[in-house]
């Protein structure tokens, strides 16, 4: 009996937003078919903003979209048998071999590179730069006394740098050999541990140094600084002579990390069309962070935000959808 | 102890060669390729049948408006065990509706009610069987044994290729963990039913079928509610899996990505809603269990009255929340949620207090974890003193003479302890060779339990060494022993307090219920707000949750002294403290033991999720194996984290067991 009536979770929480808009202006041949794009929603802001987007520009092509809220690795579960059809932040600095395995069944697809330049690095709160003068240059970081001052039961006599959780892959411990520093990385055990670590350190005004990456909505709330080191160069991590530590590779600072768009490899049979917008589909970092705080910060809707940029930046958009029809 | 010396040159003692790491993972990925080749459309269809009463319970959960729920809960929370806890129940879920959580937690609650159901089933099948036939039982409860301690997360990969990306994975997850206390209560229930009252059955011309279903069963229900009532709880334990996938907008995903954004005061408030759903249910549960035991039936026509009351009642309110919107959905803007509150208090208390928390944690540190994990030796070294021979010999000299304390005391096998205590301290458990270890476990193991239990020891050592796990699984070895020995002494110390302190009993156990019950991902944001990432976190957050069966067992084991032995030793002149060291503790030893069985298989089920706090032991093996979706190296290390919880379940129960005899005692059952 209560079938009639039955809502489902997603349905409810979003629906608000899919049907109001959709003046189906681009022939008969769109959509495709009247089944829903499934787009995923992991457990960040930046993630949704992006998909959020893409998916209201979907709906004004005409399509049907439904968000499905999904954990990062389990979705390529749902992407390898169009459960869900398309996931749209990837970072390959974090997905271990899940990705390059889903990629090699044939089950997932990459679309293309999303356009965030990631930046991954070691930084710092500001006040840091009073404990060791010098920063942001990384020599500073080499003195004897930084690295007192961020020393820890765990890591003495060494200096402690806060890495990032070991599934990710760890790239502290080669910078570090690389630099020649007196310093020793330690995992965070997850991005809440990370983040809670660096809220507290700067509530204390304690040392601390952790490596991370931007986009991320914490540079809202902290006032956070690079290390700056020598810039990446491939050189760099096949020369020991490249640098300023004649004997090592990788001395220098990490290059930026891919971020792309994947999809279900039925996707582009079933919804061509939309598939070629989301093959074209961009987002930048200067786009991204405003309205990450906008949500995060200043408490505004997903929807409110992603709506406004699509507003907005009509012409940026009506390019790849006019790309994807033709 | 020459063997120390020689370490550098025998490095395979604890550097140990990785003989089967490969084939062993290698295989169970082969196994479980085929498995899901041949077998996926057998579980697509599990997973599509499970997925219907699912949307069904969710989708009526969702449309009933908020007051109905509420008011029949309440209803249903009195006729269980009356006044107390029908006011509970409305308070609980009306916090769900004030904090704007109610459709997240509908979500949750249809998710536990198809669970706990199908736990409870599947479970009594197998309890059954377990009862009919001895050759099932031993396969059994080795395999209940796996299914309670090998984490979750290393069987995720497994579960989402064969039933498919969605919240069935998480139910089954649910299920799989929730099972086992119910097959144990069924067997136990059933095999215990006095033969007399069996064979009476016979005797007035009862075929098989109906002595077991109208003699048996009834007979058995007080235990099998039991089982129910565990079940449940398990249910609501492990649902948060169901999250980690997503796809269901429950409140576990609430909060784990408050967890993820490190908002401490946003994910108490989510993870309160799980606590306050096990607790209603717990009680709930427990109060009909009661009933069925003490078998007094309300006379029936009264019983119909008030069902039609009620049914009246709802149908009432349900009328006015038609006309009354505010009682269909509680409006956002009466949303009480002081969560900025909570984080500012707890960002006030770590500016303030921090110092505090540092030194305690600097102390534990270097006094506690750091000698039992590298050793003062090394300790000494990375610091950069260096221990004179003269300092050596003085620690020895030391421990020499704790032992003959220990030998006075507790007879020879103190002396034991101490010894291997300091051993350890000096050497850092993760630098024993591994044959100390085999042989310090395997003569433990043949003293409690005789030949049997060693050879079960040794065996799953084996597998560990084998599989190329014995660093990670040292670590794990290193932070449980910690966190055991702390809940222990200071969960020993609060139960032993509960038992002569009504108050302080009804206070703690509140506190109880909410450690055990709320989402255990809750405590990591304080816990590293205020000690930052490192092992001593990992130690706290385990003992948080590893301390609450020491407390009540303890408080148990003391309250249920037979009254005769206080008051002998009281008319004997014992004082206070004499009863308590000399009577009360060697009598609720056995009961104590079990609780600390329990702790060692709660701190190790804490273990993987401790390592989201930062550690390099096996709970983080798990989640390097899923990000790399390796099947076969979650399942070893999932074993791995079940073989030391097994081994030491063995040796502690065996122990009980004896004990329990010497002492005279009757069998006291773990939970």
């Amino acid at each position: 009996m209560f079938s009639a009536l039955r809502l489902s979770a997603v349905t409810i929480a979003l629906s608000l937003v899919g049907t109001l808009a959709m003046p189906p202006a681009y022939g008969a041949s769109i959509p495709e078919t009247k089944e829903p794009i499934k787009l995923t929603l992991n457990e960040w802001t930046g993630q949704h903003v992006t998909t959020k987007i893409a998916g209201i520009i979907l709906e004004r092509m005409g399509y049907k979209v439904e968000y499905v809220t999904a954990g990062y690795l389990p979705q390529f579960t749902a992407l390898s048998d169009g459960t869900a059809d398309a996931a749209l932040e990837i970072w390959l600095s974090n997905i271990g071999e899940t990705w390059p395995k889903a990629k090699e069944s044939g089950k997932v697809v990459e679309v293309g590179d999303l356009g965030l330049k990631a930046r991954e690095g070691w930084l710092y709160p500001s006040y840091m730069k009073d404990i060791c003068p010098g920063l942001p240059n990384w020599e500073a970081l080499k003195s004897s006394a930084c690295a007192q001052a961020l020393a820890t039961a765990d890591t003495l006599p060494k200096g402690r740098i806060l890495d990032y959780p070991p599934d990710w892959g760890s790239h502290s411990e080669a910078m570090i050999k690389g630099l020649d520093l007196q310093l020793q990385a330690v995992s965070a055990g997850s991005e809440g541990a990370l983040v809670s670590e660096l809220k507290a350190a700067a509530v204390k005004k304690t040392p601390i140094i952790a490596m991370f990456w931007s986009p991320h909505w914490l540079f809202n709330e902290l006032d956070l600084e690079w290390v700056e080191m020598p810039k990446y160069e491939p050189a760099c991590m096949d020369d020991p002579k490249w640098g300023p530590n004649p004997n090592e590779v990788g001395d220098c600072a990490l290059p930026n990390s891919e971020i792309i768009k994947v999809a279900w490899s039925g996707m582009e049979k079933k919804w061509p069309a939309a598939y070629r917008f989301l093959q074209s589909y961009q987002m930048t970092d200067e786009e991204q962070i405003p309205m990450i705080s906008a949500i995060d910060v200043n408490n505004l809707t997903l929807d409110e935000v992603a709506q406004a940029w699509v507003e907005k930046n009509k012409d940026t958009w009506q390019k790849w959808v006019d790309a994807a029809v033709k | 102890m020459p063997l120390f010396y020689f370490q550098h040159d025998l490095t395979w003692l604890t550097n140990t060669a990785v003989w089967l790491k490969g084939p062993i993972e290698r295989g169970l990925n082969l196994v479980m390729d085929m498995f899901v080749a041949n077998f996926s459309w057998a579980f697509g269809a599990i997973s599509w049948l499970l997925s219907w009463p699912l949307t069904e319970l969710q989708g009526m959960l969702q449309w009933l408006p908020w007051s109905v729920t509420l008011v029949a809960f309440t209803l249903v929370g009195f006729a269980a065990a009356g006044c107390r806890l029908a006011i509970f129940t409305a308070a609980s879920l009306f916090y769900m509706v004030a904090t704007g959580y109610w459709q997240e937690s509908m979500n949750t609650l249809a998710l536990v009610g198809v669970a706990a159901p199908l736990a409870a089933g599947v479970g009594f099948g197998m309890g059954v069987l377990g009862y009919r036939s001895g050759v099932a039982r031993r396969v059994l409860i080795i395999c209940l044994d796996l299914m309670q301690t090998v984490p979750a997360f290393s069987y995720l990969v497994p579960l989402l290729l064969l039933f498919g990306f969605g919240p069935v994975v998480g139910l089954i997850a649910s299920a799989i963990y929730a099972c086992p206390p119910m097959v144990r209560n069924v067997m136990h229930g059933l095999a215990s039913v006095p033969s007399a009252l069996v064979e009476s059955g016979e005797m007035s011309g009862a075929t098989r079928w109906q002595s077991f279903w109208w003699v048996r069963v009834p007979a058995a229900l007080p235990q099998i509610m039991v089982g129910v009532n565990q079940t449940i709880m398990a249910t609501l334990s492990m649902v948060i899996i169901a999250s980690v996938i997503g796809g269901f907008n429950d409140i576990g995903w609430e909060v784990l990505s408050t967890m993820r954004k490190a908002q401490f005061g946003q994910s108490l408030m989510s993870g309160m809603v799980i606590a306050l759903m096990a607790m209603i249910l717990d009680r709930i549960s427990a109060g009909f269990a009661s009933h069925v035991r003490s078998t007094v039936n309300t006379p029936t026509v009264s019983r119909s009255n008030a069902l039609a009351a009620s049914a009246l009642l709802l149908l009432a309110l349900f009328a006015a929340s038609m006309l009354f919107p505010a009682m269909r959905q509680w409006p956002s803007e009466w949303r009480v949620y002081p969560a900025a509150q909570i984080n500012d208090f707890l960002s006030y208390t770590v500016s303030r207090y921090g110092w505090v928390f540092a030194e305690i944690k600097q102390i534990v540190n270097f006094c506690i974890l750091l000698p039992l994990k590298i050793g003062w030796l090394r300790l000494f070294d990375a610091t950069g003193y260096t221990i004179s021979p003269v300092n050596q010999a003085a620690y020895w000299v030391a421990v020499l003479c704790a032992m003959l304390l220990a030998s006075f005391a507790w007879k020879g096998r103190g002396a034991v302890l101490v010894a291997l205590v300091a051993a350890a301290c000096f050497f850092g458990l993760t630098n024993i060779p591994w044959p100390v270890l085999f042989m310090v476990v395997g003569v433990a193991a043949w003293q409690a339990g005789g030949v049997g239990t060693a050879g079960f020891s040794l065996a799953g050592m084996s597998f560990i060494l084998m599989t190329g796990l014995w660093g990670p699984a040292m670590l794990s070895l290193y932070l449980c022993a910690a966190a055991v020995a702390l809940s222990f002494v200071v969960g020993g110390a609060l139960g032993a307090l509960a038992a002569s302190n009504d108050r302080f009993s009804a206070f703690i156990r509140p506190v109880n219920d909410t450690l055990q019950t709320i989402p255990q991902f809750v405590y990591l944001i304080p816990v590293i707000f205020l000690f930052q990432v490192g092992d001593f976190s990992a130690l706290i957050a385990i003992v948080a949750f590893s301390i609450v069966p020491m407390i009540r067992y303890t408080e148990h084991g003391i309250r249920s002294i037979d009254h005769e032995i206080s008051e002998a030793a009281i008319g004997m002149g014992c004082s206070t403290l004499q009863k308590r060291f000399q009577i009360d503790l060697p009598i609720a030893s056995p009961a104590i033991m079990l609780g600390l069985n329990q702790t060692i298989m709660y701190a190790l089920s804490m273990l993987v999720i401790a390592a989201l706090v930062g550690t390099r032991d096996l709970g983080q093996s798990v989640y390097i194996a899923l990000t790399n979706a390796d099947t076969g190296a979650a399942l070893t290390t999932g074993f791995s984290i079940a073989i030391i919880g097994m081994v030491a379940d063995r040796i502690i129960q065996a122990w009980a067991k004896k004990r329990q005899r010497q002492l005279g005692l009757q069998e006291i059952r773990s939970a």
